[in-house]
């Protein structure tokens, strides 16, 4: 069974088709990159997955390990292991990184029957990580996201994704506004957490984020629809020749 | 009928003034209290006392045997207690040297009138009313060069339903000394009316907290006057959270060059409660700063107000004056207005001002939520800390545990209503 499995998903924005019957099912151990051109509903497929009001299904299903996601809020989507990295993480005034952390966290362990993890045992664990994603003591100090670079930004949230052991992540254009060396950080980030009992969709435009997270599939999704699936090859091909000769051939 | 009603209370407070013997400054107040200020003027407009000039109250006789206020947890290690607006030395603590409290004299009371009826606050119900049936006004100085240590807490009880309560207050911090000031408002009683005249002279600096939290019944209208000479400091911080109707109405004159001023305020409203905050801020000398932040958040068919004026006079060149309010609505029925007023006459001045009033973030709320927050609690947590934020930035460290609590206890009851 696949770990996700999106069927025939249609969506309307503001009475506009934006997806248009996307089909995808990722299992265990893979990582799936979904590439296409500026407005080919990569973004909104990453907040429908999500749950963001506003962006419900028209038709179709999804299926997270089996279960349909349709009737579950976003927090619910959270806890039951849905991971989505923003391409623009929000600020949040006031909310101190750590306590952040600890109430995701808490939040996800409680879904899983597991037992809340007291204070100091938390800040133990998010140093841990933290350091492995090069996150000062000083950054979880301050409120999430507010005065951090782009590169911070990027670095909290797979620091989020390495604490929460989400069973499936979906990272949304994580390489946008990163240069090489923060590129490099977060790849090994997200490599690090990857295992055969997880999956991993990364949306993007480029192939440049695919050399270090290297997939196992490449989508091609375009007017709403995913117009082509291949190996990581397929990357390349766009690389190369752009995505209009593929869109021309579907 | 509300025409005898209106004159009830005039009659009352007339009664009540006669039996006092230095009547001199009573007189003035008394003679001076025509009504209840007009929703058709301007500063009332948003704020409206038509209920509660429906209302049959008297003056209280303060009951100076009423001893039941020990519950307190209090943070002050010096306490003044008013009860029914009288001072009661039994129930306060000593105070610390070089701080003085004493009744004035009936000449004094008239400098203290006169010296408010310079002021904008010469026509506030409170300045007189209270003037007229306060039981004594109180002086509360601090000698000059001492900087006081501990905090000085000042609780506000008593008075009954049907009754107005009517303590006043004289605060001098005499050249370069300081304070720090907790206020706490716990009256039980239909009408309070608080009446402050603070001056600091040159080089004093003092820091206040005030918080109001009366009982659900209680109309309070607080007014202060505040003068400020030269290099004197003033940070005040009002958390208004009880009452039915609680306005905090404060004038602040800059009379002296590089003094500075923060009037900072967060009003918790639920229910029908209506919350006012309203200041005006006269720059009259140049180089000063004024700043002023403002958040409120609002549930149920609560009402939140915030009018702060402030006027640079042509002379205060180089005067930095900022302002900024912002309300949260939790509710449809809820509502907030704000109303700032800039009047700049000199040409070199930083003023600034926003105002927004709006709902909760929904990319916020939404991050919460794909992190496993659930809405309630993402709700919560954004509340808390659009309003810790203020705390941190206007009260001592040691006391910001303290105020937020009290914030907490008054949101929890919005945050439950609202999100159920």
């Amino acid at each position: 069974m696949s770990l996700l499995e999106i069927k025939n998903a249609h969506l309307k924005l503001d009475d506009k088709n934006i997806l248009n019957g996307v089909s995808l099912s990722v299992n265990k151990g893979e990582v799936h990159a979904i590439m296409g051109p500026n407005g080919s509903g990569k973004s909104t497929l990453s907040y429908m997955l999500a749950g963001r009001d506003g962006y419900e299904l028209e038709k179709g299903e999804i299926l997270l390990d089996g279960i349909s996601l349709s009737e579950m809020e976003a927090d619910e989507r959270a806890r039951s292991g849905l991971f989505l990295a923003f391409q623009y993480p929000v600020e949040l005034p006031g909310v101190g990184g750590m306590s952040f952390l600890r109430e995701a966290v808490n939040s996800r362990r409680k879904f899983l029957g597991e037992e809340e993890l007291d204070h100091l045992a938390f800040v133990k664990e998010a140093r841990k990580e933290a350091s492995k994603m090069y996150v000062k003591d000083e950054m979880l100090k301050r409120a999430v996201n507010v005065g951090f670079s782009g590169g911070e930004k990027k670095r909290f949230e797979i620091l989020q994704m390495a604490m929460l052991k989400p069973t499936v992540s979906i990272l949304d254009e994580t390489d946008s506004g990163l240069d090489v060396d923060a590129l490099k950080i977060v790849s090994d980030g997200v490599n690090a957490q990857r295992n055969s009992e997880n999956a991993i969709v990364v949306i993007t435009h480029y192939q440049r984020l695919l050399d270090y997270i290297v997939p196992d599939f490449v989508h091609i999704l375009s007017d709403g629809v995913i117009i082509k699936s291949a190996g990581p090859e397929l990357a390349l091909e766009v690389e190369k020749n752009g995505y209009s000769g593929l869109i021309n051939a579907a | 009928m509300q025409h005898s009603i209106k004159n009830y209370y005039i009659n009352s407070i007339k009664n009540y003034t006669n039996q006092f013997e230095d009547t001199n400054f009573r007189r003035i107040a008394c003679n001076d209290f025509k009504s209840w200020p007009s929703p058709r003027e301007e500063t009332w407009r948003l704020s409206r006392l038509g209920s509660l000039s429906r209302k049959k109250i008297k003056p209280i006789n303060p009951n100076l045997k009423k001893n039941n206020y020990n519950t307190l947890n209090l943070i002050g290690s010096t306490i003044i207690q008013f009860v029914d607006g009288a001072y009661r030395e039994d129930l306060s603590s000593k105070l610390p040297s070089g701080v003085n409290l004493s009744v004035l004299s009936d000449s004094e009371s008239l400098k203290y009138l006169q010296k408010i009826k310079k002021s904008n606050l010469s026509d506030h119900p409170s300045t007189n009313v209270s003037l007229s049936c306060t039981p004594s006004i109180m002086k509360l100085t601090v000698s000059k060069d001492i900087k006081v240590k501990d905090f000085l807490e000042i609780i506000y009880e008593g008075g009954e339903d049907s009754k107005s309560v009517h303590p006043v207050l004289y605060l001098e911090l005499e050249e370069n000394s300081s304070l720090y000031l907790i206020e706490r408002f716990n009256h039980l009683t239909s009408l309070a009316m608080p009446l402050q005249l603070i001056e600091l002279r040159n080089k004093a600096s003092l820091n206040s907290i005030k918080i109001f939290n009366d009982n659900e019944k209680t109309y309070n209208l607080s007014a202060n006057c505040v003068y400020l000479s030269k290099e004197s400091y003033l940070n005040s911080f009002s958390l208004i959270k009880g009452g039915i109707f609680t306005r905090s109405e404060t004038h602040a004159y800059l009379n002296g060059c590089n003094a500075k001023l923060n009037l900072n305020g967060i009003y918790i409203s639920c229910n029908k409660q209506h919350h006012d905050l309203t200041t005006a801020i006269y720059h009259d000398v140049p180089d000063c700063t004024s700043k002023q932040i403002v958040r409120g958040v609002l549930g149920g068919k609560s009402t939140g107000v915030f009018q702060g004026k402030v006027r640079v006079a042509k002379d205060a060149q180089r005067t930095d004056g900022q302002q900024m309010s912002r309300a949260i609505l939790l509710s449809d029925t809820a509502s907030a207005n704000a109303k700032p007023e800039l009047e700049i006459y000199a040409d070199d001045v930083i003023c600034a001002h926003g105002a927004t009033v709006g709902e909760l973030d929904d990319d916020q709320l939404f991050y919460l939520n794909s992190r496993g927050v659930h809405m309630d609690k993402a709700r919560e947590i954004l509340i808390k800390a659009f309003l810790e934020d203020m705390i941190n930035q206007s009260v001592d460290n040691s006391l910001h545990d303290f105020v937020f609590k009290e914030a907490e206890l008054a949101l929890s009851s919005i945050i439950t209503k609202e999100t159920l």
